[in-house]
Formats: C-alpha cells, structure tokens, sequence
C-alpha cells in the first residue's frame, strides 16, 4: 500500500511534469512554426523585393544607358560642327564615343558621283582585311545600298527583312551581333551611310538607339553640308582676293604711270615757267624803259597801253613764281627748313604788308593766338606765304566793312590756325575744288578780280609739305574759314 | 618612401607615355626611381608602351596589369594609363616577383612558387605587406592565395586584384618588367618601415532566409538546401534556367551570395558567373561546403557609403602619418551597379584620402584581402566579390 503510494506520489507528479513539458513543447512548436511561418513569409517578401528590384534596376540601366548615349551625342555633335573640314569630321569619331553609345565598330561610306562609286571615310573596329571585305561588299552592292538611302529609313539588327538588304547578311558580313545602320543625307549630294555595331552578344539594339544614330547621321551630313559650304565661301573669297591682287597690281602700274606723266607735267610746267620767265623780264623791262620816257614822250594811249603791259607782265611773273613753286614742292626739289616760329610775329608781319588794302577796303582784321599756340615748327618763308595767300584772299571776297579774325588753338600735337571772313562763301560743291590748280569759283567778283588760281593750291602743297592738313568750311553769303595745321614745337 | 602618380588619356601611346612618365617624375620629386606600377586600359597593353617606359624609367621592376577602367584621381578612366613611380627610402624593403603559366601547374604550386620568389632577399627583415595581381580562372584564385600563405604565413596581409581576362572582347593582361602576360600572377612584398593601412567593404545586405550549401566542390555549388543549386535563383526571381542565363550578367552584378563568415559577423560576396544546365552554379571564387548562404542586394547609396566606409578605414589610425600613395581596387561589379555614378564612388575616396594624395588603382574582377582589416594579427587574406579595397601606405 505504501508501495503504492509511493508509487502515485512519484508517478503522479511526474506525469503532470511531463504533461506540463509536453505542452511547453507544444508551445516552443508553436512558436517554432510561427517564427518559420514569419520567416517564410520574410523570404516571400525578400523575393518580390529582389523581382522588383531587378525591375527597376533593368529601367535604371536603360535611363543609364540613354543619358550616356545622349551625353556621348552631344559631344559628338559639338566635336563634330567644330571643324569644317571635311576629313576631320569623320576623324573626331572616336571609341570612346562609340563606346558610350553601345558600340565598338563603326564605318561610314559617302557616294562619289564622279567616280560611281562609295568612297570609306572612317573605319573603326576592324582589321585592314576586313575593312577591304566590307568596301567591297558596299560597291558590289552599290545599287542596293543606294536605294536604300533613298529609303531614308535606318536598319538595324531588330528590323524585319526588306528586299534591299538582310539584317542577318549585314550581321555576317560587318561581324556584328547588333547594328545600326544610317541613310547618310539622302536628299543632298553628298548622300552616304554609316555603320555602329557590336560583337556583344548582350546588346539588344531598340528603337531608342536607332533614334540615336539617325540623329548622329543627321549632325553628321549638316557638318558636310557645311564644311562643303565653307570649301565653296573660301575659294570663291580666294578667287575675290586673287583678283583683288591682280586689280591692285594693275592699279600700282597706273598710279606709276600717273606718277611718271604727273612728274613730267611739273618738269614741263617749269621749264615752261623758265622759259617765259627771261622773255617776261625782257617785256617788262622795255615796258618800263618806255614809261620813264627816256626814249622819248609818248602819247597817253600809247603811254596806257605800256602801263597795261607791264601790270599784266607782273601778273604773269606772279604766276610763273606760283607755278615754278608748286613744281618745285610737287617734285620734292624744295624742303621746308623748319625751325621754331612764332604765329603772332608771323601774322603781324603780315598784317603790316598788306595794312594799306585792308585800311583801303575799309576790312578789320582780328589776331587770336594763344600762347599755348603760337609755336610752331615751320619753314618761316613759306608760312608768310600761306598767311599772305589766305589774308589775301579774305580780302578780295570780302565786302567792306567786314571782318577778318585769325584765330589759334593747341590740338594734341598740332596748332590748327582758323582765317575766318565775312565773305561771300564758296559753295559747297566747290569747296574741295578750290585747292585743285587753275580753278576759281564762279562767282561775280572772280569775274571782276583776275588771279591765277594757283594761290590756294600752292598753300595746300606748303602745308601738306609741313605734314598739315587744310580744310575750309563755308557757307554762300555767310563766309568762310580756311583751317589748316602745323606741327608744334615738342 | 615616395610616390609620384602621372596619367595621360591621349590617343597616340607613346605620347600617352611620355605624358604619364613625365607627370609622374615631376610629381614624384625624388632623383632615383625604385620601382613602378602601372594600369591602363586594354588598348595600351603593347609591348612598345613598356620599352618606352623603360627608356624613360631605366632598368627598374615595373608591375601592373590592364583593366577596361583603371582609376586615377580624376576619376574612372575607360581610355588611359596611369603610372605610379616609387622611391624607396632607407630601411624600406621590397622584393618583386612572378609566376607564368598557371594553368599548366596546381595553383598552390603556383602560388608557393610565387611566395618564395617574393620573399627572395627579403627573408631577414621585417615583412610588411605583399600586393600581388593576377589574371587566372576565378576556381584558381583561391588556390594561390592558399600557396601564397603556406609561405608567406596564414596571417600575413595580402592585398591583391583578379583582373578580368576578357571582357567585351577586349583582353586583359598582366605587365611585368617588359613582359605582358596572361595567365600569371605577379607581386611585390614590402618589409621593413612601412605604414599602411587598409579598408575594404562591399555594402551588399542579406535578404531572405539563410540557406545551407548540402553539396559543393570549390567553386561549384551543386546543392543548396538539399536542392539543385539554381532553385534558390528560380525561386527568387520566378524565371527558369533559359531566363536566368539571359539575365545572367545583371544576377552577377546585383544578387550575388553572401557567405556567413559566424566570427565576423560579416558576408563574403560570391558572383555567380555560370549557370549549368544539371542546375549548379558556377560562382567567382569558391563557396565551402556547409556555408550558410542567403542572396544579397545593393543599392547604388549602399554602394557608396561602403566606398566611403572602406577609405574612411584606409585612413584610420594614419594620423600624423603623411599618406604617400593610395592603391584603390575596386569592382567592375560596382563599376556597373554605379554606372553614372562610378565617378562619385571615386571621387568620395579622393575626398576622404586628402586632394594631394597620390592615387591610383583599377577595377578589377575579384579582390583579395583581409576581412575586416584591423591590425597586422587579424590579416587573414579572403576571396573578395563586388567589394572596393583602399589601400594606403605612409612612411
């Protein structure tokens, strides 16, 4: 009995121990299968991660691989509408650009009018041999491959068979898994094609590639146009400018030649004056030898006539020295002694020469010359000269009472000299005349006041021979001002 | 030590050279040249670009390898060379060697062959660290780095870069003193005053549930959780064997595997580079049998901040040391996961090393280095995926 209840005491807890484990296993099983159950469903998770994930990086690598593409194009473009020569444009196609558009060999053709034939331009990717394989194959083809840039459609190694080409006979003939081909301007004369392509197997060429490669056909047959363009511009500017040469050469003979005659002009001009000068003294010598009487009275007509004589014969002398003058500075015989010269000594020197005409033709005459401008470099005789003239010639168009100023002022490194009057004026299609030899203006007192007109171009040829200039600015009835420069003094 | 760093993207290679050299000499500043390392791109790799160097350069080892991007502080370079010259300083060893024809002989021979000639002349100082390049099958890579510990020591630090044998038709070589190579392996090993450090990172994360590898022989996995090794690939991404080997190339890049490496707390990445029709995979590098496995994922800010954490190691503890020369050994994985933004990637390395450190590297197809780099005791080399591995070295 004892034995027994041992036997219950011990039995009994240990059964209720074991049912107690067997439900604490039952538990961890369940826990167990629950923490597998979540496990499987992590693993069903992780796959439509990695399905998606691959999605996306498939989407990745192709927005990768068309902004490369693009980036490789742009740069393409830019290399290639760089250069206007027609060589270089097929030269700038380099690997890497091929490599960044998918591909390792390339090839373009353009057709030869001339020569009936496709003339290869750039070959990449392939051995000597087989570039000669594919130029044959191209002209053994070259009426396929000529309807097919008339086509105008690209080929690849997606497209569906046509009747002009097979993409599996191109594949087996350019050794490539995947290519493009182009229709190279097949509107313009220098129509053509080029070639991408890849041996790798993983390449699969899409519509966005082709779209690509017509782009770069494109950019390539508008760089041609334009390089042909810029050939045609530069050889027409060369022909311009052989001609140019040739004109210019002409025109050096003829301004020698003018030279030569203008040369013997003023050699003949002053012999001439020469000549007439002995007779002239001659003339007026007698002249005055009758007018003292010493050979005997002479009656008042004959006594008129004389003094007619010998006051031409002084206007005839005057214009021989103004001729023999302007020969003379026209030829180079006479240099200008420059040295420093003072303007107001000048101006009043002449001012006092011609005080009685000025007090006769009841005119007033102004001097302005600041100190600033009174020094110039000069040939002293030959400025009188130019002042006498231009005072002079004031004067004689000037009505009386009116005014004559002679005004100064310092340029940068001239003194520019104003003779100004309240003249009739010149008229302005004679203003640039008026310097010209033997020219008057056509005016009423011309007609009455005889001169030369020798006296504004002999002052145009001494001031042009002291590196002046001399202008005038006139208006009719208003007057006129005669400007012209001299060099200063350093 | 001193290193001076040119680069040159010209066209023409031997005025790329020239370039290069030059800029690398000015910038070196140092009369004696003791050595040289070069990268470039594969259309480089002619005998005529070494003999010019040579001319430049004279006599002295050179060591490098072609990659289709190298690195240089401008940035990935697709078309280029770079040139690294050293001038050793007093009590600074180093020792070059190499290794041809692996596939005729067991990559352990290869890599204990290696090992002695590297530690040729070098075997009463102190040794420092060895980087070595190669261009072996991925299945052979693991076998070398076996060799190369039996001598040089199982915790001794290697750092080292797989170079793609071909990639988009364009093959890849190995550059050692005049010689372009396939199939080899090369090396230098450094002894004696030599600070350096190093980072390495992938910044891939598990997803899913861990999984077991039941059956696998080095870089072959057969069976994973009892099933053909493909089903996990199947299963993940819905599509069948014909499917998955079209995507195959962006599997590789994006989802590769991560092996659990328990005391590290750490996942060592696995490509998978073939997918066999009895369903096993094909994997860059080998993955044990009995690995717990799960399928990774990255993201391109991922991918940067583990470029920024690998640099940011690469100078830790490098304070008051002036940085002589940063070898960068990056992922042409990551080259393509970071497309546009590779040069980001690059630029946040340049930022953390200092603009005036000398810099250069290439991208590589598998990486060699220790996980979780700390200090010389915890050197144990690893077979690296998808990582990027910075490595800086100061007097």
């Amino acid at each position: 009995m004892l034995m027994l209840l041992i036997y219950a005491l011990t039995v009994i807890p240990l059964s209720l121990l074991l049912i107690y484990k067997a439900q604490g296993l039952n538990q961890l099983q369940s826990q167990v299968n629950s923490l597998k159950k979540s496990l499987d469903d992590m693993d069903e998770q992780a796959k439509l991660i990695v399905r998606t994930d691959m999605e996306l990086n498939k989407l990745q690598e192709e927005l990768d691989k068309k902004i490369v593409g693009l980036y490789a194009l742009q740069r393409l473009s830019r290399i290639i509408s760089m250069t206007l020569e027609e060589e270089q444009i097929f030269k700038r196609i380099q690997p890497e650009y091929l490599s960044d558009l998918g591909f390792e060999k390339a090839f373009g053709f353009l057709w030869d009018d001339t020569k009936k034939q496709f003339i290869l331009h750039f070959c990449l990717g392939y051995s000597d041999d087989e570039t000669k394989e594919i130029q044959l194959f191209i002209n053994n083809n070259k009426e396929r491959c000529l309807n097919f840039i008339t086509s105008e459609k690209t080929l690849s190694s997606i497209s569906e068979s046509n009747n002009l080409i097979t993409p599996q006979q191109l594949s087996d003939i350019f050794k490539a898994h995947a290519f493009i081909v182009s229709p190279l301007a097949p509107q313009k004369d220098n129509r053509g094609l080029i070639f991408v392509g890849t041996k790798n197997v993983e390449m699969l060429v899409t519509e966005g590639d082709e779209e690509l490669i017509k782009i770069l056909a494109t950019q390539l047959a508008q760089a041609l146009e334009n390089a042909r363009l810029f050939e045609k511009t530069w050889r027409a500017q060369q022909e311009l400018e052989k001609k140019v040469t040739e004109r210019t050469h002409e025109l050096t003979v003829a301004m020698e030649e003018v030279k030569k005659i203008s040369a013997r002009k003023t050699n003949f001009v002053s012999s001439v004056s020469h000549e007439l000068r002995t007779p002239l003294t001659s003339v007026k010598g007698y002249a005055a030898i009758l007018l003292t009487g010493k050979l005997g009275e002479l009656p008042k007509e004959v006594r008129e006539r004389l003094e007619k004589i010998n006051r031409h014969s002084d206007e005839l002398v005057h214009m021989v020295n103004d001729l023999l003058d302007i020969s003379r500075i026209e030829s180079g015989k006479v240099t200008m002694k420059t040295e420093i010269c003072n303007l107001r000594e000048i101006t009043s020197k002449a001012e006092d020469l011609l005080s009685g005409q000025l007090k006769e033709r009841k005119l007033s005459l102004n001097i302005e010359i600041p100190p600033e401008a009174n020094l110039v470099m000069a040939d002293r005789t030959q400025i009188e000269r130019v002042f006498i003239n231009l005072i002079g010639n004031a004067m004689k168009f000037t009505p009386a009472e009116g005014k004559i100023t002679i005004h100064a002022r310092k340029t940068e490194k001239m003194a520019e000299v104003n003779v100004s009057d309240t003249g009739c004026g010149i008229p302005e299609e004679a203003q640039e005349a008026i310097f010209e030899e033997f020219y008057r203006v056509d005016n009423a007192i011309n007609q009455e006041v005889k001169g030369t007109g020798l006296g504004l171009s002999l002052v145009k040829y001494i001031v042009e021979a002291h590196g002046g200039k001399i202008w005038v600015k006139s208006k009719v009835s208003l007057g006129s001002t005669f400007s012209f420069t001299l060099p200063q003094t350093s | 030590m001193q290193a001076g760093v040119g680069v040159s993207t010209q066209q023409d290679h031997l005025k790329a050279v020239r370039e290069a050299v030059g800029k690398a000499r000015l910038s070196l500043n140092a009369g004696k040249v003791d050595f040289a390392l070069l990268f470039t791109t594969g259309e480089f790799s002619h005998p005529l670009v070494l003999q010019t160097i040579a001319g430049i350069i004279g006599p002295v080892p050179l060591l490098g390898a072609s990659s289709p991007t190298i690195i240089s502080s401008q940035g990935p370079l697709k078309h280029g060379l770079v040139i690294i010259l050293f001038s050793v300083t007093e009590g600074v060893y180093f020792n070059a060697g190499l290794v041809k024809d692996i596939a005729a002989k067991s990559t352990l021979t290869a890599g204990i062959e290696l090992g002695e000639k590297l530690l040729y002349g070098c075997k009463n100082v102190r040794r420092n660290l060895s980087v070595i390049f190669s261009n072996t099958e991925a299945a052979q890579s693991s076998g070398l780095i076996t060799g190369l510990q039996e001598k040089l020591g199982k915790s001794f630090p290697l750092i080292g870069a797989s170079i793609p044998r071909n990639v988009d038709h364009q093959e890849n070589s190995l550059y050692f003193n005049s010689e372009i190579l396939n199939n080899a392996s090369c090396g230098i090993l450094w002894g004696g005053k030599l600070n350096f450090n190093l980072g390495i990172e992938h910044g891939w994360q598990p997803l899913g549930k861990p999984r077991y590898v039941t059956k696998a022989t080095a870089d072959v996995v057969h069976e994973i959780d009892g099933q053909a090794a493909v089903d996990l690939y199947k299963e993940y991404f819905a599509k069948e064997i014909p499917e998955l080997k079209r995507e195959l190339k962006r599997i590789s890049v994006f989802y590769p595997l991560g092996i659990s490496i328990s005391e590290k707390k750490e996942y060592l990445l696995r490509s998978v580079v073939a997918i066999r029709n009895d369903g096993s995979l094909v994997f860059q590098g080998e993955v044990p049998q009995g690995s717990a496995v799960r399928l990774m994922i990255s993201s391109k800010e991922s991918c940067l901040a583990s470029a920024r954490k690998a640099a940011e190691a690469a100078v830790k503890n490098m304070e008051g040391k002036k940085i002589k020369f940063a070898l960068v050994l990056d992922s042409l994985s990551r080259y393509t996961l970071l497309g546009r933004q590779a040069t980001q990637e690059i630029k946040i390395v340049r930022e953390i090393l200092g603009e005036n450190v000398p810099m250069a590297g290439l991208y590589t197809s598998a990486e060699e280095a220790p996980l979780g780099f700390i200090s010389y005791s915890l050197g144990k080399t690893y077979f690296h995926n998808n990582s990027i591995a910075v490595l800086t070295i100061a007097n």
